[in-house]
């Protein structure tokens, strides 16, 4: 029975130890520089504990909890880019680019209708049409392909062969 | 009118929207947009290639001092209105 308490003392002990520790790793190996020559026991204790640690640089900051330091050290890009495109997505947003646009009536508006025969537009409106597209996908249409984008199929699939996209 | 000239027309009404949406003030960006296409709506009939030309040279001359105006009024920024504060969550 003694001993079996004793066992257990010494467990509480060595997680006790472990507790306090991690925190401490990142003070003590910058005490470790400052006060190489007078080392106390305890704090060679710590650093031999230290030791066992994996990746001590990345304790430099010790009044984070451990897993936040362990995740924050995973390497991360943080690039804006780009929804992916599909046909689907291109047919949704220039609908919807069409259907803001004042001067066309969103009833009538079928993806093989035409701009000035159908919805009665003039080659000025189409230009804005054009402009609009232009704002919502970020890339420029030149005059000379600009002038064929005459229904909203013929601009979801000139969008689509600009942006490689094919099914 | 000629194809040429249509396109060109058709070019520089696009260049104009374009310049126009630069201007940094509310009111004087507006104020561009709205000039622009009301000249080109109220021209749009003419068919007279002499005054066509005239109208684009006046076109040109505008558009060269919309970019003077629109850069120097990004060098000189101006306070949002009220009216382009976009509400929370939108946009």
């Amino acid at each position: 029975m003694a001993t079996l308490v004793k066992n257990l003392r010494s467990l509480c002990t060595i997680a006790n130890v472990g507790r306090t520790t991690v925190p401490r790793l990142g003070a003590v190996s910058v005490l470790r520089h400052v006060n190489e020559r007078h080392q106390s026991p305890v704090q060679n204790v710590l650093v031999s504990g230290a030791s066992l640690q994996p990746k001590k640089n990345l304790l430099a900051f010790p009044q984070l909890p451990l897993f936040l330091v362990l995740v924050s050290s995973q390497p991360r890009r943080w690039y804006g880019g780009k929804q992916p495109l599909t046909l689907d997505t291109i047919q949704k947003r220039v609908d919807l680019v069409l259907k803001l646009y004042d001067k066309i009536n969103p009833e009538k508006l079928t993806p093989d209708s035409h701009f000035m025969n159908d919805l009665g537009l003039d080659s000025l409106d189409q230009v804005e049409i054009i402009m609009a597209i232009e704002d919502e996908f970020g890339f420029e249409i030149p005059d000379a392909d600009s002038e064929r984008l005459m229904r909203p199929r013929d601009i979801v699939q000139y969008i689509a062969d600009k942006e490689d996209i094919f099914d | 009118m000629a194809a040429s000239t249509r396109t060109k027309v058709l070019s520089l009404y696009k260049e104009l929207l374009k310049e126009s949406k630069r201007v940094t003030d509310y009111n004087f960006r507006n104020y561009a947009l709205r000039r622009t296409r009301d000249a080109f709506k109220e021209n749009k009939a003419i068919t007279d290639a002499g005054q066509i030309q005239a109208l684009v040279v006046k076109a040109q001359e505008n558009l060269e001092m919309l970019r003077r105006q629109a850069t120097v009024s990004q060098l000189f920024g101006s306070e949002k209105l009220i009216i382009e504060s976009q509400p929370k969550g939108a946009g």
